[in-house]
């Protein structure tokens, strides 16, 4: 019987808040992330637009949500890809080397504006230990509520992460 | 974008119109800095090479945000999208077209709001899926 890739220490994540990170909405910032998929819709831009589609002034674009509380990156710190070093998750102790994206879910459940604070509390869902092709492989999935200033949930990030 | 869809207007098994969408260098180095995103594969085109890609990659969340275009783009002024899920399967290059659309495989209404679900893809021109999906659009009504 070959180890697991799951110690028993692991399952105790399961439910836990293993990140908290919050971040300011700037109008700037969310423009040119719209900008940059090329998603001109005025009610990102401009005020008068974005309340005739009822909302309070200039939105951000819904797909902005997970960039308001991403970390800053230092460009002295980065692994030889580019990356920011120590990026991969280690919030559940897993015997494994590789992490990649295995897909993503966010419910959108109220608009983020210029000038809100967003924090997101990330807790870990559910670890699936599951037998492929090439060997074993662990799915972790994990659930950020994000926050506004009020106390309103803006939006729930699901993300699963494999790992082998 | 003038144009607004209602609920009643489509049926399970309607397709919601096909975008083409074609990315290049400079978008992607846009994308990058948009999003604080250093990784070589999306700029340095020796190291994406090492890496066993024929060039640089596009964003997997560049692609998930023009399925979010193409869905409030069609969702219109009163559309909402409520809810967007999305794997990424394989690699997307600039200059290739990239193809998102969506088909309707749910309608309900709940609390006086009425929703489509859908099931997204992103395929490139030989068919191949390349970002399967769900998706959730609130949609006004003609009533």
């Amino acid at each position: 019987m070959p180890e697991s890739l799951v110690p028993p220490e692991a399952f105790e994540m399961i439910g836990k808040v293993v990140g908290t990170q919050s971040g300011v909405v700037f109008e700037k910032e969310a423009q040119r992330f719209a900008a940059a998929v090329g998603d001109l819709n005025p009610v990102y831009f401009d005020d008068e637009a974005a309340k005739a589609q009822g909302y309070r002034g200039i939105v951000a674009p819904p797909m902005f949500l997970p960039q308001v509380t991403q970390g800053v990156t230092r460009v002295d710190n980065l692994t030889t890809d580019g990356l920011a070093a120590g990026g991969n998750r280690r919030d559940v102790p897993l015997n494994v080397h590789r992490v990649m994206a295995g897909g993503e879910e966010i419910e959108f459940r109220e608009p983020i504006y210029p000038g809100d604070t967003i924090t997101s509390e990330t807790k870990v869902v559910s670890i699936e230990e599951k037998e492929g092709r090439s060997g074993s492989f662990v799915i972790v999935t994990r659930a950020s509520e994000c926050t506004n200033q009020d106390g309103t949930v803006v939006g729930i990030i699901t993300t699963k992460s494999i790992t082998r | 974008m003038a144009d607004q869809p209602y609920f009643e207007d489509f049926a399970v098994g309607d397709n919601i119109p096909e975008v083409t969408e074609r990315c290049n260098e400079a978008q992607l180095f846009f994308f990058s800095a948009a999003t604080n995103n250093g990784h070589r594969i999306h700029y340095d085109l020796p190291f994406a090479k090492e890496e066993g890609h024929e060039t640089i990659l596009v964003h997997g969340p560049l692609q998930a945000a023009l399925m979010g275009k193409t869905l409030t783009d069609w969702a219109g002024p009163e559309g909402r999208l409520v809810k967007i899920g999305i794997q990424n399967r394989a690699s997307a290059y600039p200059h290739e077209d990239l193809f998102f659309g969506a088909k309707v495989v749910g309608k309900r209404e709940e609390g006086g709001r009425r929703f489509l679900d859908l099931e997204t893809f992103e395929r490139k021109s030989d068919g191949r899926v390349i970002m399967p999906g769900t998706a959730t659009v609130s949609l006004p009504s003609r009533r």
